[in-house]
């Protein structure tokens, strides 16, 4: 029934956005790491992701969740995550929501350039949708069926510190993370790295869709390492994955992410997808019903 | 069903505060802060040759970016809208490209300009080339 809402919520969401000018912004194709580069101000980003996994020790899953992200000024963008899951002969459900928000401390732009993001959680144990890996999260955590799964709630505050460059075409983002569960565990930390480039850099002068200047390939690597307990790396899960983007004139964007497990933790395989749509001037909208 | 309320609750107050946020931002719509936000380019900005300078496939390709990236705030015609800039203006004109594509790279984060740095400089040089040709 979550999962039915929460799609009738993305196909409401998509609706809206059939009727509101479309934008093209520069955002990076990483579904984990994030980059410097926040959404414009004023435009509200509705993606509808994913994420497929398979499982050594139980059922295979499949993890969706919408973003809705708004760019409320130039240095700070703030976002809504509803995530969900279904896991194949068990069941899906609703996993719970995450609230986050990224600042920019520095007005200009430099060779790296910090952004401090700041997370409120409101999932239960059941979440699959790995948007972040610390700690000592592996597939052994995602074996539980459902209905155990989901009595477990985690209140969490996330906090990275994300840095990242642009040279030549190319963004080289790296994300350190620190996470705390409000109730009672130690804090566990992770990373996030990557790197991705236009495939032209140049545009065309004529409108195109499938062409070269409109794909965006990359990489990214992400893991655990560990907590304030237990600061080591055996034990804990690293993933890699190539990424490719296609930006549509039409404001749509699309993802695509295989990723492999490096360790025996580690899923074997998981398979990331994504939705984008942007709508500009969605701020403007709003303030002039208040007007 | 209860906790898609709250969520929905809560992205309806963080939409109503960051659009009331930004409802009190000064008005300005003249160039001022824009000028002055330019006038912290280095001197050196002021040397770069812009490699697309008058090339009509580059202006083609800097309207088509403009219509993405740009026209939402600053209008299809380029002579501004709300707070956003004239971009027809004589402080805008009489920038250098250089200039300019320093100015898209850093942006105005604090006035509401976004840092367009996520583009390849060949893009904004575009972009650029586009602007000059509206003069």
């Amino acid at each position: 029934m979550a999962v039915r809402n929460s799609f009738a919520l993305a196909l409401l969401a998509f609706a809206c956005a059939a009727f509101a000018p479309p934008a093209a912004a520069q955002d990076t194709p990483y579904f984990v790491t994030y980059s410097h580069h926040l959404e414009e101000p004023g435009t509200l980003e509705i993606e509808l992701s994913s994420n497929y996994a398979t499982q050594h020790a139980g059922n295979d899953f499949i993890a969706p969740w919408i973003e809705l992200e708004y760019g409320a000024k130039g240095w700070w963008t703030t976002e809504l995550y509803l995530d969900s899951q279904h896991t194949f002969n068990d069941g899906a459900l609703f996993t719970g929501w995450r609230w986050e928000n990224r600042f920019r401390p520095l007005m200009k732009e430099h060779w790296i350039n910090p952004v401090l993001y700041v997370e409120y959680e409101d999932i239960n144990g059941a979440d699959k949708t790995m948007i972040e890996v610390v700690g000592f999260d592996g597939q052994a955590d995602h074996a539980a069926r459902n209905a155990v799964a989901r009595r477990e709630h985690q209140h969490e505050i996330e906090t990275k510190l994300i840095l990242s460059s642009d040279f030549k075409g190319w963004n080289i983002s790296e994300n350190f993370i620190a996470e705390k569960n409000l109730g009672h565990a130690p804090w566990e930390f992770g990373y996030a790295a990557a790197a991705s480039r236009l495939l032209r850099l140049a545009a065309t002068p004529t409108p195109c869709n499938f062409c070269r200047e409109n794909f965006v390939a990359g990489i990214e690597m992400y893991g655990g390492l560990g907590t304030t307990d237990s600061a080591m790396l055996s034990g804990t899960s690293h993933y890699i994955a190539p990424i490719l983007a296609w930006h549509m004139p039409s404001g749509v964007t699309l993802r695509a992410s295989p990723g492999w497990g490096l360790t025996d933790t580690s899923h074997r395989f998981l398979l990331r997808w994504g939705l984008t749509y942007e709508i500009s001037g969605f701020g403007r909208k709003v303030r002039s019903w208040f007007r | 069903m209860k906790r898609l309320s709250i969520s929905l609750a809560l992205l309806l107050a963080s939409a109503i505060f960051a659009a009331a946020g930004a409802a009190r931002e000064k008005k300005s719509g003249d160039d001022r802060g824009v000028m002055s936000a330019i006038a912290q380019a280095p001197l050196a900005t002021r040397d770069w040759q812009n490699p697309y300078e008058g090339k009509p496939d580059a202006i083609a390709a800097g309207k088509k970016l403009y219509r993405q990236h740009c026209a939402e705030c600053h209008a299809n015609d380029a002579r501004g809208r709300g707070r956003a800039v004239n971009l027809r203006s004589p402080g805008i004109q009489n920038a250098t490209p250089g200039e300019l594509v320093w100015f898209l790279r850093n942006g105005n984060l604090w006035r509401g300009m976004p840092s367009w740095s996520g583009l390849p400089i060949e893009r904004r040089w575009q972009i650029v080339t586009y602007l000059k040709s509206l003069r």
